[in-house]
């Protein structure tokens, strides 16, 4: 019978040492400024209900969620995203906590991705949620963790700003069914100008047609506000553009205005977001890296009715950036290996701890002769050996290769 | 900064695409004599090119290895897109058709449909677009054979000009949706170098107003 007992199944990896270290590294990196701002960790469960990932609210497809059932027939998942079950917990446990509620995770979120496309179905995903607040203070809180978060581990990111708001606004000035307002938001959302152009060439005309049809196209600087004032009529899109501008003048009177542009065009999970949405990009990674914005109609599914914001990093995006650029590397062999001859074990120990008081990275040898030990330490690259018995023997060896 | 690189579609759409290029003025010699090399040089180096199957082409530049792609709806429509699609080439036309032996109607008494299709995701996405449940069989190689052979009712197929079908005695019962080719551009790359890839795509749209 064929066994799969040497391989790992598809969309799943082994992370080996200097992987391990890059991923630590941005974990600490990020779980340092989140706790900086006053948010505290939480861990939910890697095994859910279903219910909770209902794909009707979460936007989650079916398809995508590892499934499995509890002993009673129950149908469980194995956690797809992490800001759900916060949600699940602050509506449940956390009602008399005094408002807002600052939370943040590192854990890892499952999705079945197709065959062979080379997606990881396990990823590391770390992030806020600010529970309990709405508002420009709010938003402006979650915007400016998000920046000093990718700050703290790398340059060279860019973050933008949209609003679900937005689209919502334009859309109900459209005569458009349900149906067609979801094509023409899938439209924006894959930027795919042809099909959107002729959908909306469907429509007649009008200012609304106009501003929808340059939607996708409105990404960038502050232009991109003073092309959208130009298109827009009506309260709501105006009242949106001015909060927009509000909040990207003051991320750039922040000293964020290298890392931060708009995107009126961002459109993602529009039923899930209600208010400012944002993503960043970095070089060299073919998606977004963080992904976040306000939510305030999902506590209320939970029984709990408050407004949120918060996002989400991948973590192993970040890792392998900073891997690619070199800033981890592995860790390096150890500088001492104490070796204990016969007899002398105790001695041994002790030697080792006062090495690692001093701070010296030393192991101690498992090798009956002190042959052995050498052998190991030359393989290893351990460039110093000290044989303890009566007295302490120290050996130096030239540098070797490291395995 | 790095060449943008454009993965393209091996075969025709390379050929209408290097006209294209070259209408706008840049230099595509290095792709006319490409010899076995895979990633070639375009105009002054502005950009890359590289060579791939059309599958392929969505593969690279769904992980941003490539920022840019040409490459025919059919393609986009059968993989699915994590991409935005930015513009239609227009080149590259034809058509996804439901096809079947002329003069037996297709729709109508109740006992399930096979269809055979190169391309099952998009026969499934249409039938479950009418609230049909058929039963797709994927096949690779000349699909008009299957309800010859009486393994299919009918084939989910590209129709050019609908020749091979006629040859067949096959029909076309209705037309699925129009295929072109398609520039698509990879989600990080357009909100990094928007500038570049915005620019180009404009004189891409232009030249091909003028025809090819």
């Amino acid at each position: 019978m064929k066994t799969y007992r040497k391989i790992t199944p598809e969309g799943t990896r082994d992370l080996l040492f200097e992987e391990c270290q890059a991923r630590r590294t941005v974990e600490r990196a990020l779980a340092e400024v989140f706790s900086s701002h006053g948010f505290k960790e939480v861990v939910t469960p890697g095994l859910e209900f279903y219910d909770v990932f209902d794909p009707e609210s979460s936007g989650i497809s079916q398809e995508e969620m590892y499934k499995l059932t509890d002993r009673r027939g129950r149908l469980i998942v194995v956690r797809p995203d992490a800001t759900l079950p916060i949600a699940r917990l602050t509506a449940t446990r956390l009602q008399n906590l005094p408002k807002p509620v600052r939370l943040y995770y590192t854990q890892p979120v499952y999705r079945s991705n197709p065959n062979l496309t080379g997606r990881s179905d396990e990823s590391v995903q770390t992030g806020i949620e600010l529970i309990g607040a709405g508002g420009r203070r709010a938003d402006l809180e979650a915007l400016v963790t998000a920046v000093e978060a990718l700050r703290a581990c790398l340059p060279g990111f860019r973050l933008e700003i949209g609003h679900a708001g937005f689209f919502r606004a334009l859309a109900g000035q459209l005569p458009v069914n349900e149906s067609q307002r979801e094509d023409i938001r899938r439209f924006i959302e894959a930027k795919n100008y042809p099909a959107l152009d002729a959908l909306l060439d469907t429509l007649g005309g009008g200012p609304a047609v106009a501003a929808m049809r340059r939607l996708p196209r409105l990404f960038g600087g502050e232009e991109v506000l003073e092309e959208a004032r130009s298109l827009c009529v009506g309260e709501q899109t105006v009242g949106i553009l001015a909060y927009l501008q509000d909040l990207y003048e003051t991320l750039g009177s922040l000293g964020f205005g290298d890392s931060v542009m708009l995107d009126l065009g961002l459109v993602q999970r529009n039923d899930y977001y209600t208010g400012v949405v944002f993503s960043a990009y970095m070089e060299d990674y073919g998606d977004a890296v963080l992904l976040g914005g306000r939510y305030d109609h999902l506590l209320g599914l939970f029984g709990a009715p408050m407004p949120a914001v918060g996002f989400a990093v991948q973590v192993d995006a970040l890792a392998r950036r900073l891997l690619s650029l070199q800033k981890v590397s592995a860790p390096p062999a150890p500088e001492v290996l104490v070796h204990s001859c016969e007899g002398f074990e105790k001695e041994g120990f002790a030697e080792l701890s006062s090495l690692r008081a001093q701070g010296h990275r030393c192991e101690h040898s498992v090798f009956d002769t002190r042959e052995e030990a050498l052998v190991y330490a030359r393989a290893r690259g351990v460039r110093e050996v000290l044989f303890v018995g009566a007295q302490v023997e120290r050996v130096l060896l030239e540098r070797g290769g490291t395995l | 900064m790095k060449p943008l690189r454009i993965a393209l579609t091996k075969g025709r759409l390379e050929k209408d695409t290097v006209a294209l290029l070259e209408k706008i003025g840049y230099d595509c010699s290095a792709i006319r004599e490409k010899g076995r090399r895979l990633i070639l040089p375009v105009g002054n180096h502005e950009f890359e090119a590289v060579l791939a199957k059309a599958a392929d082409v969505v593969t690279y530049v769904e992980h941003g290895v490539c920022d840019l792609g040409v490459v025919g709806k059919d393609t986009i429509l059968e993989n699915g897109n994590s991409f935005y699609e930015i513009l239609d080439l227009g080149f590259g036309r034809c058509r996804f058709a439901l096809a079947g032996p002329k003069g037996k109607p297709f729709y109508g008494g109740y006992s399930i449909r096979t269809i055979a299709s190169k391309y099952p995701n998009v026969a499934r996405a249409f039938f479950e677009g009418k609230g049909m449940d058929v039963q797709v069989i994927k096949i690779e190689g000349s699909v008009e054979l299957a309800p010859l052979l009486g393994l299919a009712d009918a084939i989910v197929d590209l129709v050019e000009t609908g020749a091979t079908l006629r040859e067949n005695g096959l029909e076309v019962i209705e037309t699925v949706c129009p295929i072109s080719a398609r520039l698509i551009a990879n989600t990080a790359s357009l909100k990094l170098r928007k500038r570049e890839i915005e620019a180009l795509a404009a004189r891409m749209e232009q030249a091909k107003g003028d025809g090819i």
